[in-house]
């Protein structure tokens, strides 16, 4: 369960985020929707240990995890994608899912040097690499550079590297903008077999058609606050909510 | 403390803290390390001396001269340059790579040119001292411990009141807002490579009327203009005026317990402590590594 | 042929230089500007055991390197820490501090007049004087340290390295610690350079601190970049180029101080050149930038 308490954090005089108290309960998918400097990324930088709060605590199965370093945060449990799609392009779409396997031995400098039983983790961590790429969809990419698929093909392909961390919590950053209508059904699909897993999905997102499609909550962000919480229904039907959208 | 030590500090922050404001008067603008404004300092002053040893015209000239072909050497890097790499994505480490492989080419056409020996600008007859307490101090000398303050003045209330100075501000704090808003950033780099290479034209050739020239006192200068401007904070006027002062001290009145050969060394010790310690202090940019 | 095998010695030196500051240059993306003072440090250190302490060859070569690494993350510590361009001054400052090491600390390095009489390498005893010997010894070095580095590149370890380069902030998203590779890439290459240094102050028997200054940091990044950041071959092309203009200058009868200036002008302008027109240098691929 992650949970998040009183999150405050403030830039150049921007109250980015104000007093933000929030719970995702362990399995089922979230939506964050809010307009345009609401606090959604900010947010989720600072639960995956990217921006440090000014004020606040964020617990992990309660567990702090507030000022944790990003990568100790993605080691326990916790994947997630970025607004502005991040890759390595320069290499191939297989090696960036390998990338994100986990508990790798070989990364370790010696290890990997003298081949201490590197062949045969990289064999078992390739073929799962294949296997996730199959899932997705991407499988005839895994040679191509990754810097040479399309704009849609990259956002599968940051999918397929949460997939890859073994993550159970799964945070995306807008993973349908930007991305034709094709893809969205294609991505939603993947989310709710996610869900279906057992794995907890958050996501940000403009697009409220796709929220109403996948969401079994959704928290509603304006201004830095959290301004309500619960079954997408009723919030989504809710007048204060029309009105804050509209205003 | 010794008259002569406050004033030789005094002269030493006014170098730092002028050739530091003109290094970041381009650093705030173009976001790069620009390495090369070593060489446009030691090419105004090797100017000046051109024009006053070798092509005999009167020294207000030939100071008139190398501050002019300073600032053009400035339009010249950006123009030809740096604004070239920038269109095709360079990014600011290239750039900084770029500026290593200039100040090389300029800097030992210098010394091909004119030798590595020291020359002299100033009229050795003319070195008029005034004793000020029990410390001598040159013409020269207070004509750069005053002309500092009042450039620094004319800078504030530059960046404060004129349109130009809002613009320049705009663009330091967040050249993609300014973009959006319509101001040309383009434009506004070529005028801080412009003024920034200017004032150090200026400041170049006080410090050779001071202490002569070398084809290194550029970069010599500059090395100390970069700690002063990062420990400072390359946006504060006052921090850098403040570090100036700091560096300046630390150097000469820590005469008294090191060598003049550890110089160097205590001030990029200075430095290194302050990137270790207090990467965001004193008004500063942040240092650390991008976060999202 | 004496003379080529000099050459080709220097180039062994440079290319064991090149490749090591290629691994953090061109496959993690840092641009370091301390590699001339990892390489004196590495000539000093096994120098002076070997004057001071008749300590054999092989062994003042491996305390060069351990003594290289570290020291460097007396830098590396904090200045990893630091986005790219503050690196660099980062870097420059703990260069221009052990330069002034080198040159004034004249109780330990004798300062300006350098320390003579190195002996020349010797391998269990025997004493490797003919220039053929110490030819095949470099290579060997050079061989060693570019095997060594190719590994790293082609290993788990490099991939991460090269995320890093692209998107440090994606690879701490897949749980790497992406500081801890960067401090061993950056031992590892410091340790290499130390190593190079090493060799180099058994070879010409007499060094002084004017061979590790910053110029002589930016000829190795230059030869890195020329070269080809991160590709193959790009390091040992580099060096081979690098190395060969002043022999080149000097055929021609260019000598002395002037000619000092002119081989820098060189080096500078050919940098500049291949950053404008081809940025991933002789031997890079299209597209990649460092």
């Amino acid at each position: 369960m992650l949970r998040c308490q009183s999150l405050r954090k403030t830039f150049d005089g921007v109250h980015a985020l104000e007093g933000v108290s929030l719970e995702f309960y362990s399995a089922g998918i979230s939506a964050i929707i809010g307009p345009n400097g609401a606090g959604k990324t900010t947010l989720l930088n600072v639960i995956t240990g990217f921006l440090k709060p000014d004020a606040g605590q964020c617990f992990l199965h309660d567990r702090e995890v507030t000022r944790l370093p990003p990568h100790r945060i993605a080691r326990l449990g916790i994947a997630r994608t970025f607004q502005d799609l991040r890759l390595v392009r320069q290499i191939t779409v297989l090696d960036n899912v390998m990338l994100a396997c986990p508990r790798q031995q070989d990364e370790r400098l010696l290890r990997g040097l003298l081949h201490w039983g590197v062949a045969r983790e990289e064999a078992r961590n390739r073929e799962e690499a294949v296997r996730l790429l199959e899932d997705v969809g991407l499988k005839h990419e895994a040679e191509r550079l990754a810097g040479e698929m399309s704009y849609g093909q990259q956002k599968l392909l940051t999918f397929a590297c949460c997939l890859a961390t073994k993550a159970q919590i799964i945070i995306l950053d807008e993973p349908v903008a930007g991305v034709h209508p094709e893809m969205i059904s294609h991505i939603l699909d993947l989310m709710l077999r996610l869900r279906n897993d057992g794995k907890q999905v958050i996501f940000t997102e403009h697009d409220i058609s796709a929220v109403r499609r996948v969401a079994d909550e959704i928290v509603v962000m304006y201004g830095g606050r959290k301004i309500a919480q619960g079954a997408p229904r009723e919030v989504l039907e809710s007048p204060q909510i029309i009105e804050v959208y509209l205003a | 403390m010794s008259t002569q030590t406050l004033l030789n500090t005094l002269i030493a922050a006014s170098e730092y803290a002028l050739v530091g404001l003109s290094f970041a008067i381009i650093y705030v603008v173009a976001r790069f390390f620009h390495f090369t404004h070593g060489a446009v300092l030691s090419s105004a002053a090797y100017v000046a001396y051109t024009a006053k040893a070798q092509l005999r015209l009167p020294l207000g000239l030939s100071i008139v001269l190398a501050i002019s072909v300073a600032g053009l050497l400035g339009l010249v890097l950006e123009l030809g340059v740096y604004r070239k790499l920038r269109r095709r994505g360079a990014t600011k480490l290239t750039l900084l790579v770029a500026s290593m492989g200039l100040y090389l080419v300029l800097q030992n056409a210098i010394s091909l040119v004119f030798g590595d020996s020291v020359r002299v600008l100033r009229d050795l007859s003319h070195d008029k001292s005034i004793v000020f307490y029990g410390g001598r101090i040159t013409n020269i000398q207070l004509w750069i411990i005053l002309t500092t303050p009042m450039i620094f003045t004319l800078a504030w209330a530059t960046l404060k009141f004129t349109r130009l100075g809002k613009i320049l501000r705009a663009v330091a704090n967040d050249s993609e807002l300014a973009n959006v808003v319509g101001i040309d950033v383009e434009k506004v780099t070529l005028i801080a490579f412009g003024v920034g290479s200017t004032l150090a034209g200026l400041a170049a050739v006080m410090i050779s009327l001071n202490v002569d020239m070398t084809p290194t006192m550029g970069m010599n200068v500059l090395m100390m203009a970069i700690v002063v401007v990062i420990i400072g904070g390359v946006k504060s006027l006052r921090g850098i005026a403040v570090a100036a002062m700091l560096l300046a001290a630390v150097r000469h009145f820590g005469l008294i317990w090191i060598g003049a050969e550890w110089q160097d060394t205590t001030a990029f010790l200075l430095l290194s402590a302050f990137l270790l310690w207090r990467p965001q202090r004193l008004f500063g940019l942040p240092l650390r590594r991008a976060s999202v | 042929m004496a003379y080529l095998e000099h050459i080709l010695i220097l180039i062994s030196i440079y290319t064991i230089l090149a490749i090591s500051l290629d691994l953090l240059v061109g496959h993690t993306g840092l641009l370091p500007i301390s590699h001339a003072a990892f390489y004196g440090i590495g000539s000093y250190t096994s120098a002076l055991l070997a004057i001071r302490l008749g300590v054999p060859f092989i062994l003042g070569l491996l305390a060069g390197m351990c003594i290289a690494g570290l020291l460097s993350l007396l830098v590396s510590l904090h200045a990893l820490r630091l986005r790219e361009d503050y690196l660099a001054i980062a870097t420059f400052s703990f260069q221009v501090i052990a330069f002034s090491l080198f040159n004034n600390w004249t109780r330990l390095t004798k300062g300006p007049l350098g320390i003579m009489g190195i002996p020349k390498p010797d391998i269990f005893g025997a004493t490797i004087n003919s220039s053929h010997l110490l030819l095949a010894l470099s290579i060997t070095l050079a061989g060693f340290s570019y095997a060594v580095i190719t590994a790293i590149a082609s290993s788990p370890f490099g991939r991460v390295l090269h995320a890093i380069r692209e998107d440090e902030l994606f690879a701490q998203s897949l749980g790497k610690n992406t500081f801890k590779y960067k401090l061993t890439a950056f031992t590892v290459s410091a340790a290499l350079a130390g190593a190079a240094g090493s060799l180099y102050a058994h070879y010409v028997t007499y060094i002084d601190p004017t061979s590790y200054t910053v110029p002589e940091s930016i000829l190795v990044i230059s030869m890195v970049i020329i070269g080809g950041a991160g590709s193959r071959w790009g390091p040992l092309v580099g060096a081979v180029t690098l190395v060969s203009i002043p022999e080149g200058l000097r055929l021609v009868g260019l000598q002395g101080p002037a000619a000092a200036n002119l081989r820098q002008m060189i080096y500078g302008a050919l940098l500049v050149v291949t950053i404008m027109i081809r940025p991933h240098g002789l031997m890079g691929k299209r597209g990649f930038r460092p």
